[in-house]
This record gives structure tokens, sequence and C-alpha cells, in this order.
């Protein structure tokens, strides 16, 4: 899976992009404490497959995470 | 209804007019500006980043939900994105509608969504006078 971070979670990550083989049972909380123990989930987002995704909701066979914090476009 | 909706990173042209369907009778603009205060500081400029994919997807989704209720014809929906001065537009929308009131509804709904759940991340670079 690639797992991508935006804004404030990619400088806290401190990566944009990584790959991962994940399992279709894990979630974007297990998946994040593997790839950024750092990074505490509490005021950030996760997106699965372009679709907002809850933290522990598996994420099945998808191809994509992404982890960000509120939106504030416009 | 048609949509179109673009990012770019150039400043925001506006897509030339064209002409409206006869059953237009409304066409309402939106351009939100870079300010030169952000929460009480100045600033030079906003510098935005987004999921393109995610964001285009999210993007057409709200205008597809907000057609049933306030019916359009067309919208035009364009984001800038990178680095924004004070005074450039870093969004801009148009609206064709046959009356005013879908229109002005449409334009407003759709910012707010736009500001809820679309991923896109702006952070103020200071240095405004």
């Amino acid at each position: 899976m690639k797992v991508l971070a935006f804004s404030t979670a990619r400088e806290i990550a401190g990566f944009a992009e990584v790959e991962i083989h994940v399992d279709p049972w894990d979630t974007p909380r297990t998946i994040v404490a593997r790839v950024a123990p750092a990074l505490a989930v509490g005021n950030l987002h996760a997106a699965v497959d372009y679709e907002h995704w809850e933290w522990d909701r598996p994420v099945g066979e998808a191809t994509e995470l992404v982890i960000f914090p509120p939106v504030s476009g416009g | 209804m048609e949509a179109s909706v673009e990012f770019t990173t150039a400043p925001i042209v506006e897509p030339a007019v064209l002409k409206a369907g006869l059953e237009t009778g409304a066409e309402v603009e939106f351009r939100g500006i870079v300010r030169q205060m952000e929460h009480g500081r100045p600033i030079a400029g906003l510098d935005y980043e987004a999921h393109i994919p995610m964001a285009e997807r999210q993007i057409r989704r709200i205008i597809s939900d907000l057609n049933a209720s306030c019916p359009c014809h067309a919208v035009w929906f364009i984001h800038r994105l990178g680095w924004v001065p004070v005074g450039e537009a870093s969004l801009y929308i148009r609206i064709h509608a046959s009356h005013r009131e879908p229109a002005f509804r449409f334009c407003m709904a759709l910012i707010d969504e736009l500001k809820k759940d679309v991923p896109i991340w702006k952070r103020a670079l200071e240095g405004g006078n």
C-alpha cells in the first residue's frame, strides 16, 4: 500500500510517501503506528482510496492511505 | 449539468465567456482572494497544497449532490495551488442556472462543502506589510 502524508502530517511523519505491505485487516491506525510511530492521530484525518475513512476501519484491498490535518481550502 | 474542475499552480485565468444556454437566466461568479491579514497578523501570501485526485473526486461529488437541491446548468471550479500572494485569487467559481436563487445557493454551498471535506490545505507565510 502507498501511504501519503500531507501538510503538517507530512512534517511530523517525516515522509511524503512510503510503500508498505499491509494485511486486509490492518487499519489506518495500525498502519500509521508502523510507518510513523511519532504521529499522534488525534487531530488528523485518514482517507483510503480517495474516501474519508475511520481510523479503526480495516483497509481491505485498498491501495492508498492518506493522512492529513483538517482541511483548509478556499 | 456540465462541470469543469481544475487545479493550477499558475494565476487563475477565468474561462472564456461562453454563450449561456437559452434557459440560463443567472450567472454567478465568485473569486476567493488572499487577504493581507491572517489571524490578525500581516502575511505575504498563502501556500496551498492538495491531494489532487481525491480533491477532484470530492468536488465533483459535491457538485453532483448540490445539483439535486440547487439545479444548475453549468459549473466552473478552479483552485490555485502553490504560492498565492496577497491580492490574488486562490479560488474561482462560475455558476449558470435558470434563476438567481439556485445559482447563489449553489455557489455558497459549494464553498461551504469545500472548506469541510476537500483535501486542500493552506499555510500562511508571514512577511507582509
